[in-house]
């Protein structure tokens, strides 16, 4: 059973990395934890649903479109809602209108689709494989094959392309870096844009693990989501994975040998210790006062 | 100086409780506008509140009640509405919150001046609305709250759905001697009420029968991840699963069940109805998920088809349990209504006490003494073909 | 008192009057966070814990353990602060962000403590509180509260709580201690979430662990940084429009989060640093008497 519990915990942590891939990005550059992330992910899910289900174009098809259009998304987001404070106003400011904007968007999806749980195409066959004892399905393949590659992928665009050297830039010292010529309105929009791609195609993959997706889907996700990318160091790119994964396992785990009624307390509750021992998350980068 | 700073801040302070006193002296004037136009409206309609969610975790709930409760006027105002007055409702959402339904009921009494409200399908608040109306002397006729502790509240509070307590003992009955299932697994929504009020009823229940209970996990309402759950369930070898949560999490589990290949049935109370449980469920709930409740559209009564019939006229869908109960309790209030010949809550409530053998869509309805509704058979529903069927009908013993 | 009460209630709407209990202790709450989050600069955001502890410690009290209202209401307000302390120690080595998912954990484990807590009746709740709140009771300690607040924050304490929001290594150089100061914040704004906790148990007969949810304590932040972070009168004026604005958006029923959302984002557009913010009644005071300014930069 441990080896199959194991398994479920890194599926529903690769789901939690996805996400917190996003939080963890925008945070790196801006400083702002934006809480709309997990709406933009309840919009991937939804718009890779009406994709597949009501244009009945073919899964992979939907799933670049929901990225595509999250990715509109979340630059407009970001150019309404947090453009016109940045530099003005205190990062709580921010705080507040990034809660507006998951309230806005919760809510306008509530009056799009209703409040009912939507059941997602069947795309992916129910295939079990039985491997030395371990039962595992398809989709559960999928889903880790696919959160790694992405994952790596953006490894690879952070540290090796043009733009990923000027988003790297922007996250150590955005004044420094505007002066040296880069364009810090067009990175962080790209920033916005990549994360919720990120969190667009985690919220289409979500969909069909469980079959279902709800408007409501993105608020504990985005919770939970940030609680990895804390715990993984928040601003770290592999900190955000390996905090996703560690909290997807820490959970199952904590359902499979302590109790599932407190699942949520002893996965919060390994999060503080463990804060309590690394305040600076897994990876995160201890940042030494200045006076 | 130190004199002097005292005052400044005295000044403050009483600039505060200016502006308060300037807010509640602005409402106050409103109210008094509102109230000399009360009476002369009063004699016009008679109004209802509904109660219910319309957003949220629980408007799967509200939103059918609310079409059931329009049909219901609709229809009153079509005939002689209630003693020649015409019948107005008012729809707040109170989102599933007990903050909001607190304000809500306040907001129905005090400024619509409603005769009776209708709702909330939840217990818990139902109970914070029943407070209210009884202190201020309003009918509050629930329409799904199945826990108990809510007539207790007083006499201005009643109710149409069959009390958990009156029917578990027989669903367990039938389960372990119709069915022979023994081992029992137990799955409670920790954050649902209704959930964590069902499952020591049916853990009663099931202490006076011969049968074991294997395992017993928890979930959370909103939550999409059972996997760890089933793969602990697929080890302890059960019979039946016992889930006492709502359709969304039940599909969900059946889902992941059948993911995991683990083929068990899941029994349940009328929280488990709901459309939504066969649209996402399909396979997986097919002939597998039983629940209990005293309204199906399936085998339906002459009474109840033709509600079945009108109802999918007017808004294009099967009517659930919850329509069928918000559209009783409105006709069972306009019956008690005429009977007392009063739109007085105060003097119709002793009619509407008195309700026996009331044919309403959703089953045959009798006030007990203690105003708790009775209402026999109990039908057993599963999902077949899609579609919600009685699988069969057992009688309820209330001692 | 009584008499109070039922002279006000005859000449008031009971919906308005309603609204201004909550107003009330919204007040209390959010003067809770501001001292954490606005003037000491601590990010708090899981005030909801604290007062689902003062909730139910006050409730439990006075239904099974006959406690008068009174004292149910301190001991609720001081088992809070308690918890305050408690989850003020990690201040000690976190900041900023780490420090806010430590207090949202810590109140997500509060509210599933309270999930399997038996004699809170679980997700049930407790039904049949003895509704002693009344519009008296709580602006009159709403009132009291006020006074206390501005006294605390314009004396030693409430210029070590500022020095170390605006920089904690100057503030620890100029011998606060630091330590004790965040701690101290931290109870003294948990005893307010108590307090407040307790009032709403006493006034809505009926509490729920999903009551006071994540979403509870945003809500309640939102009231302090709408208002202005660190200003009282921002405060208070935060928690009024914030506990108005979901009743005066009634009428546009369905849409009414959407604008509660969009709302939230204009306002922090136009006034970032909140509709009061940098405003001090010390400074107000200035500004009337010797109509000298004096802002205040965060």
């Amino acid at each position: 059973m441990f080896w199959e519990q194991l398994l479920n915990g890194l599926t529903l942590g690769s789901t939690y990395a996805l996400i917190a891939l996003g939080y963890t990005m925008v945070y790196g550059i801006v400083q702002l934890i934006n809480f709309a992330h997990g709406e933009i992910y309840m919009f991937g899910a939804f718009a890779g649903l009406f994709l597949a289900s009501y244009c009945g174009v073919n899964i992979l098809v939907a799933l670049l479109g929901a990225m595509a259009f999250c990715m509109l998304l979340g630059m407009l987001v970001e150019r309404i809602a947090y453009r016109p404070l940045r530099g003005k106003s205190s990062r709580l400011s921010a705080l507040i209108s990034a809660i507006g904007v998951s309230i806005f968007l919760s809510t306008l999806m509530v009056l799009l689709a209703g409040t009912n749980t939507r059941r997602y195409p069947d795309v992916v066959p129910n295939h079990t494989f039985h491997l030395a004892g371990l039962d595992f399905s398809l989709m559960q393949v999928i889903i880790l094959l696919f959160s790694a590659a992405l994952m790596l992928g953006l490894q690879f665009m952070v540290k090796k392309t043009r733009i990923g050297k000027a988003m790297r830039a922007c996250s150590q010292d955005l004044d420094a870096a505007y002066l040296m010529g880069i364009n810090v309105n067009r990175v962080i929009s790209f920033t916005f844009a990549i994360g919720s791609a990120l969190a667009a195609a985690g919220g289409v993959m979500v969909g069909i693990y469980y079959n279902a997706v709800w408007p409501y889907m993105g608020t504990m996700a985005g919770l939970k989501a940030f609680a990895a990318a804390v715990l993984g160091g928040i601003g770290s790119i592999p900190g955000a994975m390996i905090g996703g994964i560690s909290l997807g396992i820490l959970e199952i785990m904590g359902v499979a040998y302590l109790s599932s009624s407190y699942k949520d307390a002893i996965a919060f509750g390994i999060l503080i210790l463990v804060l309590l021992i690394r305040p600076q998350g897994l990876l995160g980068q201890k940042i030494s006062k200045k006076v | 100086m130190l004199n002097f700073r005292k005052k400044s801040k005295l000044g403050i302070v009483l600039c505060l409780l200016m502006a308060l006193t300037l807010l509640v002296g602005c409402s106050g004037s409103n109210e008094t506008s509102d109230k000399a136009e009360a009476p002369a409206e009063k004699q016009e309609v008679i109004k209802l509140g509904f109660l219910g969610a319309k957003t949220g975790d629980v408007a799967n709930y509200g939103i059918p009640g609310e079409k059931g409760m329009k049909m219901a006027i609709d229809e009153l105002n079509a005939g002689d509405g209630i003693m020649g007055k015409k019948v107005e409702g008012v729809y707040e959402d109170n989102k599933g919150d007990t903050g909001e339904i607190a304000n809500i009921a306040t907001k129905y009494i005090t400024r619509d001046k409603v005769v009776a409200m209708v709702g909330d399908p939840c217990t818990g608040l139902t109970k914070v609305a029943a407070e209210i109306a009884q202190e201020n002397k309003t009918v509050i006729f629930s329409a799904g709250a199945t826990g108990t502790g809510v007539v207790e509240i007083g006499d201005y509070v009643f109710r149409n759905t069959l009390l958990d307590q009156f029917a578990v003992p027989s669903v367990v009955d039938w389960m372990v001697n119709s069915m022979g299932w023994k081992n029992i697994a137990v799955i409670t929504s920790l954050n649902n009420g209704y959930s964590t009020a069902l499952t020591p009823v049916f853990k009663e229940a099931l202490k006076t029968q011969n049968t074991k209970i294997v395992i017993e996990e928890s979930i959370n309402d909103g939550e999409s991840d059972f996997s760890a759950q089933i793969t602990k369930l697929k080890k302890a070898n059960a019979d039946v699963l016992v889930f006492t949560g709502y359709y969304r999490e039940a599909a969900l589990i059946m889902n992941e069940a059948q993911k995991q290949g683990l083929a068990i049935s899941l029994i349940g109370g009328d929280g488990l109805y709901g459309q939504d449980l066969i649209k996402l469920g399909k396979t997986a709930v097919e002939e597998k998920v039983i629940y209990y409740c005293g309204f199906s559209s399936d085998q339906a009564s002459a009474e109840t088809s033709k509600f079945i019939n009108k109802y999918e006229e007017i808004y294009k869908e099967k009517p659930d349990m919850f329509s069928a109960q918000y559209y009783d309790a409105v006709m069972i209030l306009a019956k008690a209504m005429t009977d007392a010949k009063s739109t007085d809550p105060s003097i119709f409530k002793a009619e509407l006490a008195k309700l026996k053998d009331y044919p309403g869509v959703s089953g045959n309805t009798t006030f007990r003494a203690d105003r708790e509704p009775v209402k026999s058979p109990i039908c057993l529903i599963t999902v077949k073909d899609g579609n919600f069927v009685v699988l069969e009908k057992i009688p309820v013993n209330i001692k | 008192m009584e008499t109070l009460d039922a002279i006000i209630s005859q000449y008031i709407d009971p919906y308005y009057l309603r609204i201004m209990v909550l107003i009330g202790i919204n007040i209390i709450l959010a003067l809770g966070i501001n001292l954490i989050t606005g003037v000491t600069g601590q990010l708090t955001m899981g005030h909801a814990g604290f007062m689902s502890i003062g909730a139910y410690t006050s409730a439990i009290l006075s239904m099974q353990y006959g406690f008068s209202y009174l004292a149910a209401l301190l001991a609720g307000a001081l088992m809070a602060a308690l918890f305050g302390v408690i989850i003020g120690i990690p201040t000690l080595r976190l900041e900023g962000d780490y420090l806010a998912m430590v207090t949202i954990g810590a109140a997500e484990i509060i509210r599933v403590f309270f999930l399997n807590f038996e004699p809170g009746g679980k997700a049930v709740g407790m039904a049949g509180i003895p509704q002693h709140t009344t519009f008296i009771t709580v602006w009159l300690v709403a009132l009291i509260i006020i006074l206390l607040n501005v006294r605390l924050l314009n004396s030693r304490y409430g210029r070590a709580f500022y020095a170390i929001k605006e920089n904690e290594i100057a503030a620890a150089a100029s011998g606060i201690d630091t330590t004790r100061i965040k701690i101290l914040a931290f109870m003294v704004g948990a005893f307010l979430g108590g307090l407040g906790g307790g009032l709403y148990a006493h006034y809505m007969y009926y509490i729920n662990p999903q009551d006071f949810g994540f979403m509870k304590s945003i809500e309640l932040l939102n009231m302090v940084v709408l208002g202005g972070m660190g200003s009282i009168p921002g405060t208070i004026l935060g928690a009024f429009i914030l506990t108005l604005a979901p009743e005066m958006l009634r009428i546009v029923s369905e849409y009414r989060l959407l604008f509660y959302g969009a709302l939230l984002v204009i306002l922090m557009i136009f006034r970032p640093n909140g509709l009061l913010g940098n405003v001090r009644l010390y400074d107000l005071r200035k500004r009337w008497w010797k109509k000298e300014v004096e802002t205040w930069q965060s």
